[in-house]
């Protein structure tokens, strides 16, 4: 009798463990919830605690083998989802020297807000609902980092737009909160049409979805296996779906209004791990994007005006988390223009540094009173502002100008509502207009039969 | 018939049989049982029969079992990969309606009305006759308006229905007939078959709500019942007709499908996208189901398999998500009254578990990794860009919409200050057993897709059989 695979090779078993330590803790806790039977505060938060902590070890100790293996890539097949012809999903993960130290500190982080955040969310009605989509979320980040195929990538993708939104809109009953929990789906929304039609790019040019077909080599040395027009193709498309996840120029709007949700998850999502997700995916298909110089170059364009933009509307801005949110957007900035500009490892380095030190100081933001307060009695007095800017250097005549157009956050909205988004909408809802004119026409006259309808919802 | 089709014939005829039964019974044991355990019993022993049906189907030989009188290539009793994927499907649809509608909304003419809806749904389903099809469209459509015009406040949405319709059911007649008096499957064919053909297009365009003859469907979820129009709509029998009746021309080109496909496309587009800006719960479930119905018959139209995959994955899943979302949504106006999603409704706090539920049959509907429609829209995508550039461009344009449409939906319902000043209305058991149950149906197909798929593969190759060899049987229905 032979043994599964799993259980002959440790390391493939411990790969296949971080994607099923969240995948176990969302179904332990979401599935009673779903029965009306919610496990209690203390529950929630052991599982989840365990599922994040034995995955953080499985991804350590998964570290420390292949750095011994110098990095090569250890791919575990899992199977095929299914087939029909030529067209096939397989669920491959890769555990290499982009994949695993991602992990690592996803996984980690991801422990740290569960600790933090049940002490935080203590009692609050959407207690359960919250460690579900941190879960949900931890999945889809482990699904993304590990996928060893487009089609495995694009759904943890997906699974992060998804928890993101629902995060975002967690307190439910303030408007802000809806709003922007739907300005940031749509965005999100838009931008996968990105990802999603390269990974059917990809499936057409390599007959599979398998990265082992788009280039081959080890990461960050890999090659492309693809000509040279349909990496260009890819590329731009990857580029697309990177800008909305990583809040470029034109698609950032959400992210300042992202912070509408609880702390824990905007340290985790907008400060650490959802907005490096972009940066993730360039940085897999590095040698893709490589064979494509141009894509490369409009990612720089895109990186450094967006850590422009950002660093100038964060200027102005009046509150600790909106303040963190545009540096987090100008540090993102500057991780794609890095990417673009054609290295690998340092933007790695930078990504982790920054979630690190931004995760921290966005779960330090609610208690900044306090430690203003704390600072001021150590020194004996209130610090005070600082006298030095860089924007003191600026005649002022510009620094008037430039922070006008801060406190219009550099017209980008009003720029995509005023091209694409209002015409679009005024379209849509001229053409419904004209629907129910027509409907009642033929209707006699009554074919807005819900005005009159009773309110039990009518009979079978 | 050979003795190995019998069990399948005989399960068909179970599963036509129970819903007829059901509805005699109701009319005359009504005081001694409770209308919904006689209707609960009765689409139950559909399904089973349904079960069966399919098993057999998978089973056997892969040929089809036919019964009775032949006309035109049509057999009065046609059971094969098409009928055994569609007869379970559709059983599960009227049994989750069973299962959900509210109480007052359960009195026993309204179902006896959905019993004989469900009968002549299966029968549809389980023929290739020409004649019978014709007939089963008109009597459908004759009870779906009564039961329509009978809905207080529906009589504007009667009046639609019933003018496009008669339309539909005039096409059907004369173009079935014409096909019927000059097959266009047989070489040597001429105009009046051809004629007959697009005449039967047209009607398969009006009836399955094709811009531009669309009107009838955001009508039909405004002015009827939820259930009426998922009994109507889900099925989808008009794709079904196209199927059986416009596949397996003798010139090797249905040029028919080709229009109906393009129509498809943009229906599937433009309804999801006005999906976008619908004023409320019911007109966004129209526009959702108009725009996912298009887009089976669009996949269907192709010449490769994975795009007909797609589209068969997409009428289930489709089907089943939106029967959930609709239940749900019915659920909620049946505590709260009419949902508008002009603004902020704040129903959350009111009925948290049918927010859960409504979310997730919404994430069924907009592809979420690990439903089915994940792998439909995969396949119909890859499929479409396979076949043709421009029809995958519009149905990534379609599920762009679609996913933007229903989470704005969820968070308009759902989201905002409380407005029901109401105790918190639990959801009930049987409601609770029936959105349950659909989202194992689409959660499991889409988490362990591999025989689903394969068994899709199986009637796409016998469809796509039935375009190629026009000299041999055609599977699907039409026999030259």
């Amino acid at each position: 009798m032979t043994l599964p695979p799993l259980l002959t090779d440790p390391l493939s078993a411990l790969v296949v463990w971080q994607l099923v330590a969240p995948v176990t803790a969302l179904a332990s806790i979401g599935l009673p919830s779903l029965l009306g039977r919610p496990l209690s505060e203390r529950a929630t938060t052991r599982i989840v605690a365990a599922a994040f902590a034995t995955g953080f070890v499985a991804a350590l100790v998964t570290l420390v083998v292949i750095a011994n293996r110098g990095f090569a890539a250890h791919v575990v097949h899992l199977g095929r989802l299914f087939a029909v012809g030529h067209h096939a999903a397989t669920i491959e993960l890769v555990a290499d020297g982009l994949s695993v130290p991602y992990v690592c500190f996803s996984t980690g982080l991801c422990a740290l807000v569960n600790a933090f955040a049940g002490k935080y969310l203590h009692r609050e009605p959407g207690f359960t609902r919250f460690f579900i989509l941190l879960a949900l979320f931890g999945t889809g980040m482990n699904l993304m980092v590990l996928a060893g195929s487009i089609d495995v990538l694009f759904a943890g993708w997906e699974f992060l737009g998804i928890s993101s939104a629902l995060l975002i809109g967690f307190f439910h009953e303030r408007r802000n909160a809806v709003d922007a929990a739907l300005r940031a789906f749509t965005t999100y929304r838009i931008c996968d049409v990105g990802l999603f039609a390269a990974s059917v790019v990809i499936h057409q040019a390599t007959g599979s979805g398998d990265f082992e077909r788009l280039f081959t080599g080890t990461w960050p040395h890999a090659a492309c296996l693809v000509p040279p027009a349909t990496a260009l193709f890819v590329s731009m498309l990857l580029v697309f779906a990177a800008l909305g996840k990583s809040a470029q120029v034109p698609f950032s709007g959400w992210l300042p209004r992202a912070m509408e949700g609880p702390t824990p998850s905007s340290a985790i999502f907008y400060g650490a791990l959802s907005i490096h997700a972009g940066a993730y995916v360039l940085l897999r298909c590095e040698s893709v994007l490589d064979a494509a110089p141009a894509a490369g170059w409009l990612l720089v364009a895109i990186g450094a005006g967006t850590a422009l933009h950002a660093a100038v509307v964060g200027s102005v801005q009046t509150d600790l988390k909106s303040m963190l949110v545009y540096a987090s957007m100008t540090q993102a900035g500057l991780i794609l223009a890095e990417i673009g500009v054609g290295w690998r490892v340092i933007p790695l380095v930078h990504v982790i540094s920054h979630a690190i030190l931004r995760s921290l100081q966005i779960l330090r933001s609610p208690s900044a009173m306090h430690d203003r307060h704390e600072l001021a009695a150590a020194l004996g007095g209130h610090p005070g502002p600082s006298d030095w800017s860089l924007l003191r250097l600026l005649p002022p005549r510009v620094a008037r100008g430039l922070y006008h157009v801060a406190l219009e956050r550099g017209f980008e909205e009003s720029f995509v509502s005023g091209l694409f988004v209002r015409p679009l909408l005024a379209l849509l809802t001229s053409a419904d207009r004209l629907e129910r004119r027509w409907a009642a026409l033929l209707g006699g006259g009554s074919a807005d039969a819900r005005a009159r309808r009773s309110s039990d919802g009518g009979v079978v | 018939m050979s003795d190995t089709q019998t069990p399948g014939l005989i399960a068909v005829a179970v599963c036509i049989a129970a819903p007829l039964v059901g509805a005699v019974a109701l009319r005359f044991a009504e005081r001694l049982f409770n209308p919904r355990l006689i209707a609960a019993t009765a689409v139950g022993v559909s399904l089973m029969a349904a079960i069966v049906a399919a098993a057999c189907w998978h089973c056997g030989s892969g040929r089809p079992a036919t019964f009775g009188h032949q006309l035109a290539g049509g057999d009065v009793v046609f059971v094969d990969g098409l009928t055994a994927l569609l007869l379970p499907y559709v059983a599960v649809v009227d049994m989750a309606i069973v299962l959900v509608a509210p109480r007052r909304a359960f009195a026993s003419p309204a179902v006896r009305r959905l019993l004989l809806g469900a009968a002549i749904t299966f029968a549809t389903l389980s023929t290739s006759h020409p004649i019978v099809l014709v007939v089963l469209w008109a009597v459908s459509i004759l009870s779906t308006w009564t039961t329509i015009r009978s809905t207080m406040g529906g009589r504007g949405a009667a009046r639609v229905y019933g003018l496009t319709m008669s339309m539909a059911v005039a096409c059907m007649t004369i173009g079935t007939a014409l096909l019927v008096a000059d097959p266009p499957w047989l070489v040597g064919s001429g105009m009046t078959g051809a004629a007959g053909g697009w005449l039967v297009a047209l009607a398969v365009m009006i009836r399955k709500g094709l811009v531009p003859f669309h009107s009838w469907y955001p009508a039909l979820f405004s002015g009827a019942s939820l259930a009426t129009a998922l009994v109507v709509t889900m099925p989808q029998v008009a794709t079904y007709t196209a199927l059986r009746l416009l596949v397996g021309h003798a010139d090797g080109v249905p040029h028919e499908l080709v229009v109906l496909a393009n129509a498809a496309l943009l229906t599937a587009a433009y309804g999801a996208a006005l999906a976008v800006v619908q004023r409320d719960v019911r007109g966004l479930l129209g526009m959702l189901a108009m725009s996912q119905s298009a887009m089976v018959l669009a996949g269907l139209s192709g010449t490769v398999p994975t795009e007909l995959c797609g589209a068969l994955a997409v009428w289930v899943s489709s089907g089943l998500a939106l029967t959930g979302i609709g239940l749900v949504a019915w659920a909620i106006e049946s505590r709260g009254g009419m949902i508008s999603i002009e603004s902020l409704q704040g129903r959350f706090a009111d009925a948290p578990a049918l927010a859960a539920f409504f979310l997730l049959f919404g994430l069924a509907i907009l592809g979420f990794p690990g439903t089915l429609s994940f792998v439909a829209d995969d396949l119909i995508i890859s499929g479409s860009l396979d076949d043709h550039l421009h029809a995958g461009v519009f149905v990534i344009l379609t599920t762009v919409f679609a996913g933007i449409a229903v989470m704005r939906g969820w968070f308009r319902v759902f989201g905002g200050p409380v407005t029901v000043d109401a105790p918190r209305h639990a959801i009930l058991p049987r409601e609770r057993f029936a959105f349950t149950a659909l989202l194992a149906i689409l959660f499991g197909l889409g988490l362990w897709p591999g025989p689903f798929v394969q068994s899709l593969e199986n009637v796409a190759a016998s469809l796509l059989a039935a375009r190629q060899h026009h000299d041999a049987p055609a599977p699907s229905g039409v026999h030259p």
